[in-house]
């Protein structure tokens, strides 16, 4: 009796190994093409920008190694601190912003009330506009809102961050949105109807229940909006371009000048960029770490 | 009582949110009301209607469209977008599926180097890139595809695995039994279960690749310019920048996308939620 | 399932349809085909609706020209030149633009092209090799209105003795001057004396790299500094000169000074053109962003230049600006064939009869070239002007001092600290310090 599952067992594992077998005949039908496309796109500009951050270079073949100069250099002025310091302050300002406005907007769009698919449609919309795209529509709006001040938005650097700011909530609370409501609308009934049967109000039904059961949404809406704004580069481009004088230059328009915008600076545009790999790649894992962990805890 | 109040306060709800909406709206709205004023009236005054001194008809149109040959920007931005997508979903299914399959160390590694890519900022590989596009002659609307499949790869597949994952193998097993080999097996069986994830990656990679404004320039920018492109290139050409083309160029530029969202809505929030679950 | 495959067939018909709007600006690089990356916007249009139709017309050879965004030249430049179909022809500007392109520039020794250079001792180059031709001298000051100058001089009240513009010879008596023509703005029909003090991105160059010449100028010459060496550092001694002209042009503008950071230099010369402003600081460059304007106001008779006064002792000895920023490289990376066409599109340009007429009515340069003759130089008012000037007697023009600038980092730095000055973020004091600091550090990294 007890022989037959073993069998079975053994029958299926080695159907898999069958079928795993010839699956990987086909490696070249389905798998080759996606390698490829990735290797070429990825993850070989990906080693060598590795590797040449050690180096000295123009293009990529007539580099000369030169250690950790590169990284060294990065320091001699401190345009890179800088833009790290503005970047981690927009960050943490538009999670924040972006994650309440998202979420309130959430609570209320999940009460039925008249109109609901259209308020949803239009705070969604936003996000479908490009990043230059966006950058200019708000270089409008905002100039015209200082004009009567006698300003404008590259005056100051303080009006190139709160624009920042704005431009990153209208376009991501839609967005952020849709994924709360989702989370909310999964929260199952039951649990609130003994929530409030045990007398929940409505901050303790806030604390106790909804918060806990939408961690994931919470979860994944963090994760964007913090890689979202540290890598942020379309939008500060069109906006201020960094004006006045890289005030307003975020790390992923300060590598790309460093690259771009002046000579002999590559290899330091590429040390640069492997900090910031870093830097989002442990931001994101941090991150995800912690609010996985609270996820399993509800 | 209580149920008059309660209408009461969705009475006052849908107000304020309406007026929030009309709000959110203004930007656009505002767009598209100074593309009719002529270009020396927005900068001074942006928030006014176009009068009869300062409407400017359809001349914004046709200055920007031909200052910066929006419909060729179109052309190309449909192009690539249409194409990168169905490659996208086509080639990182395909992927996925035999990754997930196949489980060797090999497969297991190449998942998590293409999880880790997520995560990489365009920076990292943006000048390596475009030289390596180059030297392969891949700086083309064509080649251009290509990379866009390359840094696709990683969320597409991420996206597929999640899902394949939840297929149970026996649908699989029993086409095989029956003398399906893998290609049948997956065109015919696992693909048209995909079809829900493949709409989402489709949906978010359509989003992505419509808007993206670095590749491009960087790798065919100077001939082929796609719509994000060829707006920031109003900027710096010619010094100043030309308001009134801008804004009908803006315009332009967010009328396929909105067309695009409001009938594919449905699509698209659906896609954004799968997305984030799977997340 | 109908429906979807009936989607999914109008989508991939749309696409392949797309090709057909795209299709039009398609190249395949024909055989015959030279790559020319031009350096100036303001011209980019009579390359490439005039003077390309022609060549191609006379030699069968397709000039490709591309122009870099306003700003954006070495980025540009630098991005194209490692393709496989790089530009053949391009601009540096000078000793610090050719030290960054050096690895690719031809020696033009021997080509057609040098010989018609009247004075071989401006073409820049590495001991014997020649690498790059300056093919425009220009000259720029301040350029004003007389009409409206002379409507000011005209005013009963008006608070200074002398009764024309070509009287003001020093900073002291323009200060005067426009002083006082502010206070008589709206008699006199203007929005300010000067144009805007652009300060958007991209379009600082005019205070940054043209201005700053005058003040650096003087201190190199007393420092006995010959055009063209490696200067270490600065102390910025006319400072205090600077700041005299950058008050006046800030607080005699049409333009609030918050406002500054939007406006272009474009904004400017249409403000001089259509009659708003008595004033605006440029160069004969400038001439087709005055004469092409619609409603353009300015007579030619009255467009006239001065110098740029600052309240330098003996400054009433010296003219206008005059150099030369442009020169151009032949890519030595490029087939021999195409250095050949090369050579022959810039000497048909600058020789040949018909190009002849197009450099000097459309591009309006003036030219170093042996084949020009005095009736071919431009008639352009500004051409004329600074070619008057160039000939006065009893003064003598002020070089370009600007190219021995350490690089571009230093000048984007130090247009950023005249933008804080101008909005209050920053002291005069902290501008000097900008001016200097960023010097030391911009000449170490790149020596």
């Amino acid at each position: 009796m007890s022989a037959l599952p073993q069998a079975g067992r053994i029958l299926h594992l080695s159907w898999e190994s069958v079928m795993q077998k010839s699956i990987q005949k086909y490696f070249v039908l389905f798998a080759l093409p996606g390698l490829i496309c990735f290797a070429i796109a990825f993850l070989i500009p990906m080693v060598m920008g590795v590797v040449l951050s050690f180096f000295k270079f123009t293009t990529v073949t007539d580099g000369t190694f030169i250690g950790i100069e590169n990284y060294k250099r990065i320091f001699i002025n401190n345009d890179f601190t800088s833009a790290l310091w503005f970047t981690v302050k927009f960050t943490v300002v538009s999670v924040i912003t972006i994650n309440l406005g998202a979420f309130t907007l959430a609570m209320l769009l999940t009460r039925g009330i008249k109109g609901t698919n259209a308020f949803r449609t239009i705070f969604f919309m936003p996000n479908l506009i490009g990043g230059i795209v966006l950058g200019w529509i708000w270089q409008v709006i905002i100039n015209g809102v200082l004009l009567p001040r006698g300003v404008t938005i590259v005056s100051d650097p303080k009006y190139g961050f709160w624009g920042l700011v704005v431009l990153m909530n209208w376009q991501n609370i839609g967005y952020m949105m849709v994924i709360y409501i989702a989370g909310i609308q999964n929260i199952s009934h039951d649990l609130i109807e003994a929530a409030q049967i045990d007398g929940a109000n409505k901050v303790t039904m806030l604390r106790s229940v909804i918060l806990p059961s939408i961690m994931p949404s919470i979860t994944i809406c963090s994760f964007l909006t913090l890689t979202n704004g540290f890598k942020l580069f379309d939008q500060n481009l069109a906006l201020t371009a960094g004006d006045p004088g890289k005030q307003t230059e975020m790390l992923a328009l300060n590598i790309f000048n460093t690259f771009y915008g002046r000579s002999g600076f590559e290899g330091v545009g590429q040390a640069k960029a492997v900090i910031f790999t870093i830097i989002v790649a442990f931001i994101a894992l941090t991150q995800l770490r912690l609010t996985r962990s609270k996820e399993v805890e509800a | 009582m209580s149920l008059t109040n309660t209408k009461r306060n969705h009475l006052i709800l849908t107000i304020v949110l309406a007026l929030l909406a009309l709000f959110f709206l203004s930007p656009i709205l505002i767009v598209f009301m100074n593309s009719f004023k002529s270009k020396l009236f927005i900068s001074n005054e942006p928030f006014a209607m176009p009068s009869s001194a300062t409407f400017s008809g359809g001349e914004n149109y046709i200055s920007g469209s031909q200052k910066i040959k929006f419909f060729n920007a179109f052309g190309y931005s449909l192009f690539i977008t249409v194409f990168s997508v169905i490659g996208i979903s086509l080639v990182t299914s395909m992927l996925a599926w035999y990754l997930t399959r196949v489980k060797t160390k090999f497969t297991t590694f190449a998942y998590y180097l293409l999880v880790f890519s997520m995560i990489v900022p365009f920076q990292m590989v943006m000048f390596t890139m475009s030289k390596t596009a180059n030297m392969l002659h891949l700086d083309n609307p064509i080649g251009i595809l290509v990379l866009y499949i390359g840094f696709g790869a990683g969320l597409g597949t991420f996206m597929f695995s999640g899902f394949i994952k939840s297929i149970p193998l026996s649908l699989e097993e029993a086409a095989m039994i029956d003398g399906a080999g893998p290609v049948k097996t997956f065109f015919l069986i696992v693909f048209p279960i995909l079809k829900p994830t493949a709409i989402t990656v489709a949906i978010l990679n359509t989003m992505w690749v419509w808007n993206d404004y670095l590749l491009p320039y960087l790798t065919i920018g100077t001939e082929y310019k796609t719509i994000p492109v060829a707006i920031q290139y109003l900027r710096g050409g010619y010094g100043a920048v030309d308001m009134g083309a801008m804004m009908a160029m803006l315009v332009l530029a967010m009328v396929p996308i909105i067309v695009f969202y409001l009938s594919a809505q449905k699509y698209i929030i659906r896609g954004v939620v799968a997305g984030a679950v799977k997340g | 399932m109908k429906k979807s495959l009936l989607i999914a067939l109008l989508i991939v018909s749309v696409a392949m349809s797309s090709v057909l709007f795209a299709a039009g600006a398609k190249e395949a690089a024909p055989a015959k085909e030279v790559y020319f990356l031009n350096f100036k916007p303001e011209i980019a249009d009579v390359y490439e609706t005039k003077i390309a139709p022609a060549f191609e017309k006379e030699t069968g050879i397709k000039l490709k020209v591309v122009t870099a965004a306003s700003g954006t030249y070495a980025q540009t430049l630098k991005s194209e030149i490692a393709k496989s179909n790089p530009p053949v022809i391009f601009q540096t500007n000078g000793p610090v633009g050719l030290a960054e392109s050096k690895n690719y520039t031809a020696d033009l020794k021997n080509t057609e092209f040098y010989k018609i250079l009247s004075d071989k001792t401006m073409a820049l180059g590495d001991g014997e090799k020649v690498l790059a031709i300056p093919y425009a001298v220009e000259g720029y000051g301040i350029i004003y209105n007389d009409a409206i100058m002379r409507k000011y001089f005209a005013l009963p009240n008006k608070a200074v003795s002398i009764k024309s513009a070509d009287e003001i010879t020093n900073f002291a008596t323009l200060k005067a001057v426009v002083e006082d023509m502010t206070k008589n703005k709206s008699a006199l029909g203007i929005q300010g004396v000067f144009a805007s003090t652009s300060l958007a991105a991209g379009n600082q160059w005019r205070w940054q790299t043209h201005l700053v010449n005058v003040p650096l100028y003087f201190e190199v010459r007393d420092a006995n500094i010959a055009m063209g060496s490696k200067v270490p550092e600065i102390k910025f001694s006319y400072s205090a000169n600077m700041k005299n002209i950058w008050d006046l042009y800030l607080n005699n503008s049409s333009t609030a000074v918050g406002l500054l950071g939007a406006k272009s230099v474009d904004d400017s010369m249409a403000e001089f053109a259509l009659g708003q402003v008595a004033m605006v600081q440029n160069g004969n460059w400038g001439a087709g962003q005055i004469l092409g304007v619609k409603g353009n106001k300015v007579s030619d008779a009255d467009i006239k230049f001065m110098p740029i006064y600052t309240g330098a002792a003996g400054e009433e000895k010296y003219g206008l600006n005059v150099g030369t920023e442009n020169y151009l490289c032949i890519n030595s990376n490029a087939s021999v064939e195409q250095q050949k066409m090369a050579d022959q599109f810039l000497t048909w340009l600058f020789a040949s009869e018909t190009g002849k007429q197009f450099v000097k009515n459309d591009l309006m340069f003036i030219t170093p070239f042996n084949t020009f003759k005095d009736s071919e130089l431009p008639t352009d008012p500004l051409a004329k002007d600074v070619i008057r000037w160039m000939n006065k007697s009893g003064v003598s023009s002020i070089p370009w001092a600007f190219s021995m600038i350490p690089s571009e980092e230093w000048k984007n730095q130090f247009g950023a600290a005249l933008a804080d000055y101008s909005v209050g973020r920053k002291n005069w004091a902290e501008v000097e310090k900008v001016a200097v600091d960023a010097w030391k550090t911009e000449f170490k990294l790149t020596n």
